[in-house]
């Protein structure tokens, strides 16, 4: 663990006129880390993750980032502070090719001449590097991106957003749309993230995947911060119970017991 | 998390293993090809050319595809390849016809002598940069509309169109005083400019006596080297070459020659058949000496097994085709009557033939493709009927057409086809076909194929460029071009490298296929799209001068409601109406598909009006054909 965290969430809170979405959430990401996020639907994550990422201001509490206390007006400022935001919907598009998905909007040029044309062998020769480095082997990256499977699409994501320079990097819901084996591979792509220093906010609702790749989870429920645990504080089996909420405890049980036993099965 | 990459390994990569790629579906070649949206497009184009060559006497000869090729470069193709780049990145243009009327009429009005109901009498110089400026004001106008506004382009564009179409009769009358300008002629300095707009200048004014050995020979030899690039794609290589397979490549090629000297020497059907025979056998054994010597032999083959399926597909094949060439032959030839208006015998005969035969064919081909699923030698036998539905075509042709035409160009053709099949069946039912990535061979391959097609296409430019003593004798006329056709292949270059090559390029597709994502990740959208509808509009403005200088006086109403022929040759082409997917080069090949009916429907003799029922019957097929071919390149990996 370094001294000084990156990015230091304190007291956070948002209201939507008298809607408080959002109330007293603190925690914080180190680099090498990974921190989850975990909430059930309406538990406030998707505010949390728009205060990260610029599109909504915190009405509380402050963000600092490397001890610098940050402001985001725009996604554009995030994005320069080096927050990356791989969104469910993934920012791609899917009838081009792996290698332009990956450079979109950021073109590597070559000039010659007065021509400033695309340097295509640099940057497919990039995106595969870059690809291999998160673990997975593109064996054509002129191949389309609609082509790849879900997992696979959240590497090219992943790896395109470590690329560019972020430092953080945050994760909505990577796994919610994809199956068993999948999931696994995408939270290899997470380790893998972190394994090359960057510092992970991992959105989920799924206590099973978050406790394998976590060091730091964040309970939210309701808008509230139901604790901010580090990994040896808290065993899986309380963090699905605090994300229940403990309400509807009885009638999860069965449910629960199907979840672990699938998570014993992985270990 | 070991045990997290254990239980994915089964369909996921692993980085530790390099053998993960043995996972990825290998896409076959044709399937590779197939996903390049021009690819279908310029097998539409031969389809056509071919219809329309078989149907009638001039078509296809250099004298004659002047005229469509014209077409193609003074408007459809030019607007076809701006209107496809426009498409790809998402949006569409109902402007654009009229938007290049307008800049001929704003060209010509320009340079007109000033006077009562005159012009500006302005030199072309100050006309052409002024028509340009004004065309790209519409584009951006029409870019930035479409992105204030957030409405869909097509609304929006439709404004433009009826907009431009109101100016364009409302200040021709009152400027000019009637519903049309003229003229470009009485320009200070139109010497200076009509070479660079409408030069003409006759094509093929040079003799050269061998001339059709040449066309011959490269062409021949071109199609050798693509499917020499074709099997280096379709087969595995072996470890080491065998020599053995050498000798037989050697002995190939020497009975081709023997067979190439043979026929030049012999005169009549007698020797014409036995070099043919020869021909046939040098390429069989060459191909098969060719793949001995490369690629991996099968150890077991298998043996002939037959499913309901496929021997249904192939009798409804052989039976379409039979039945092709009762009607072909029972309808009388020589008839001109019209049986219907306006549809000659012959039209009814050859669409009844060429449809029934082609029909017949793709069962076969179907039949032939589902053989490989189950062995190679049922895959041999099954590409073997596939040759024989070809020459079964090859003899009715043959035996029922008086003309030369058809008994000597199109019977060889299709003989030479036949004997490739059968060489294709040997050697697919023979030798290991490759299923894994080897980039040397990839390349090769294509680089194989890429030389094939250059060679044929300069022995092709051969026969367009040159005339024999024979046909400066017997007074064809000359074949021509222009200036147009410069300024066509000059901007469908441009196009292609800047679609596939710069940063442009690439945010068309992107915001084509998916906007907001582009804008995410910093992709200026709107900028790009307000770029694509000046390019539009550039397009509009060179077809518009283009148009000034080779007619002179420019009516009103040109150009009103031909944006949905730009529009249908880039959908024909290949382009993806929603945007993201397509090429200029489909758009190019889409136009040449559109624009070779309007020579070859007349030179068919039939009446011009069915033309716009071909255009709406090739639209439904190349959106159908479009469809399919997407879907199953991109379902490979799915």
């Amino acid at each position: 663990m370094t001294d000084k965290p990156l990015l230091e969430l304190d007291n956070i809170s948002k209201y939507y006129g008298n809607i408080i979405a959002l109330t007293g959430v603190t925690t914080s990401v180190n680099a090498g880390e990974v921190t989850c996020v975990l909430g059930d639907n309406g538990a406030g994550k998707s505010t949390f993750i728009k205060i990260l990422a610029g599109v909504h201001q915190q009405s509380e509490g402050t963000i600092t980032m490397e001890g610098e206390p940050m402001s985001f007006a725009s996604p554009r400022d995030s994005l320069d502070a080096g927050i990356a935001t791989v969104y469910q919907d993934l920012a791609m598009v899917p009838l081009m090719s792996v290698w332009r998905n990956f450079f979109m909007g950021s073109e590597p040029t070559k000039r010659v001449g007065p021509f400033k044309f695309i340097d295509k062998k640099q940057a497919q020769a990039t995106a595969k590097a870059e690809m291999a480095k998160m673990g997975i082997d593109i064996r054509d990256t002129e191949q389309p991106v609609g082509t790849l499977s879900g997992g696979e699409r959240q590497s090219v994501a992943i790896a395109r957003a470590v690329y560019f320079g972020a430092k953080v990097l945050i994760l909505d819901e990577p796994t919610s749309a994809l199956g068993v084996k999948q999931s696994g591979t995408v939270l290899r792509y997470i380790v893998a993230a972190r394994e090359r220093g960057l510092g992970v906010i991992f959105i989920t609702h799924n206590p099973a995947h978050a406790y394998p790749v976590g060091d730091r989870f964040l309970i939210l429920n309701r808008g509230k911060s139901m604790g901010n645990f580090a990994k040896s504080e808290i065993s899986q089996g309380e963090l699905t119970r605090l994300m229940a909420g403990g309400a509807e405890l009885e009638e999860l049980q069965g449910e629960l017991a199907e979840a672990i036993s699938g998570v014993k099965q992985q270990d | 998390m070991s045990d997290t990459a254990a239980a994915t390994s089964e369909d996921d990569a692993s980085p530790a293993a390099p053998a993960a790629d043995e996972r990825l579906a290998y896409r076959s070649v044709f399937q590779r090809l197939f996903i390049r949206p021009e690819v279908g497009a310029l097998i539409g184009a031969a389809g056509v050319w071919t219809f329309f060559w078989a149907v009638s006497d001039i078509f296809g000869t250099a004298g004659q595809s002047f005229g469509w090729i014209d077409i193609v470069a003074s408007s459809l193709g030019i607007m076809a390849i701006a209107v496809s780049m426009l498409m790809i990145g998402g949006e569409f243009d109902l402007s654009s016809g009229a938007m290049y009327g307008a800049m001929a009429m704003l060209t010509v009005f320009i340079v007109k002598e000033a006077g009562d109901l005159g012009g500006l009498g302005l030199p072309m110089a100050v006309s052409l940069p002024i028509s340009l400026a004004v065309a790209l004001g519409i584009g951006f106008l029409n870019g930035t509309m479409v992105e204030r506004t957030g409405q869909p382009s097509f609304i929006i564009t439709l404004a433009t169109f009826f907009a431009l179409r109101g100016l364009k009769l409302g200040l021709a009358n009152r400027f000019v005083g009637q519903i049309q300008v003229a003229s470009t002629e009485e320009a200070s300095d139109y010497d200076f400019w009509r070479p660079i707009f409408a030069g003409e200048w006759e094509r093929n004014t040079w003799e050269l006596g061998s001339r059709d050995f040449f066309y011959t020979t490269l062409v021949v030899l071109g199609l050798v080297v693509i499917l020499c690039g074709v099997m280096e794609l379709w087969f595995q290589r072996r470890e080491s070459l065998n020599a053995a397979g050498l000798t037989q490549l050697a002995a190939g090629a020497g009975l081709g020659i023997v067979g190439a000297i043979l026929m030049h020497a012999t005169d009549g059907v007698g020797g014409n058949i036995i070099s043919v025979g020869v021909i046939a056998v040098g390429l069989v054994v060459g191909v098969h000496g060719f793949c001995q010597w490369r690629y991996e032999p099968q150890t077991d083959s298998g043996t002939l097994q037959l499913d309901s399926q496929m021997t249904g597909r192939f009798g409804k094949g052989i039976g379409l085709i039979v039945l092709g060439g009762v009607a072909a032959i029972a309808i009388d030839s020589s008839s001109e009557g019209n049986v219907v208006f306006p549809f000659t015998t012959q039209g009814i005969r050859a669409i009844l033939f060429v449809g029934l035969a082609a029909a017949g064919l793709v069962f076969l081909a179907m039949a032939s493709q589902a053989a490989l699923s189950i062995n190679a030698a049922t895959k041999r036998v099954a590409t073997w009927v596939l040759g024989a539905g070809v020459m079964l075509i090859a003899l009715i042709i043959f035996v029922d057409s008086e003309s030369p035409k058809f008994r000597a160009a199109l019977f060889t053709i299709l003989t030479l086809l036949t004997v490739l099949i059968l060489a294709w069946g040997l050697v697919v039912s023979r030798f290991v076909e490759r299923r894994r990535v080897e980039r040397d061979a990839d390349r090769l391959g294509a680089g194989l194929i890429a030389a094939g097609i250059v060679t044929a296409a300069i022995g092709i430019a051969f026969r367009l460029m040159f005339v024999t003593a024979a046909e400066l004798e017997a007074g064809i006329p000359p074949a021509k071009t222009s200036m147009r056709v410069v300024w066509f292949a000059i901007f469908l270059i441009v196009m292609v490298w800047v679609l596939g090559n710069t940063r442009f390029g690439s945010w068309t597709y992107a915001v084509g296929g998916n906007k907001e994502a582009a804008r995410q990740v910093g992709v200026p959208a709107a900028r790009t799209k307000t770029q694509l509808f000046m390019i539009v509009s550039m397009a509009a403005w060179i077809v518009g001068v283009l148009l000034a200088f080779r007619i002179n006086s420019i009516q009103a109403n040109t150009g009103d409601g031909e944006e949905f022929e730009f529009i249908i040759a880039a959908v024909v082409g290949g382009c993806l109406l929603t945007g993201g997917y397509g090429t200029v080069l489909g758009g190019a090949i889409g136009a040449c598909i559109m624009a070779m009916p309007l020579i070859g429907i007349s030179v068919a003799r039939w009446n011009t009006d069915w033309r716009f029922l071909f255009v709406g019957v090739i639209l439904l097929l190349a959106v159908v054909a479009n469809r399919y071919i997407r879907t199953k390149a991109e379902a490979l990996r799915r």
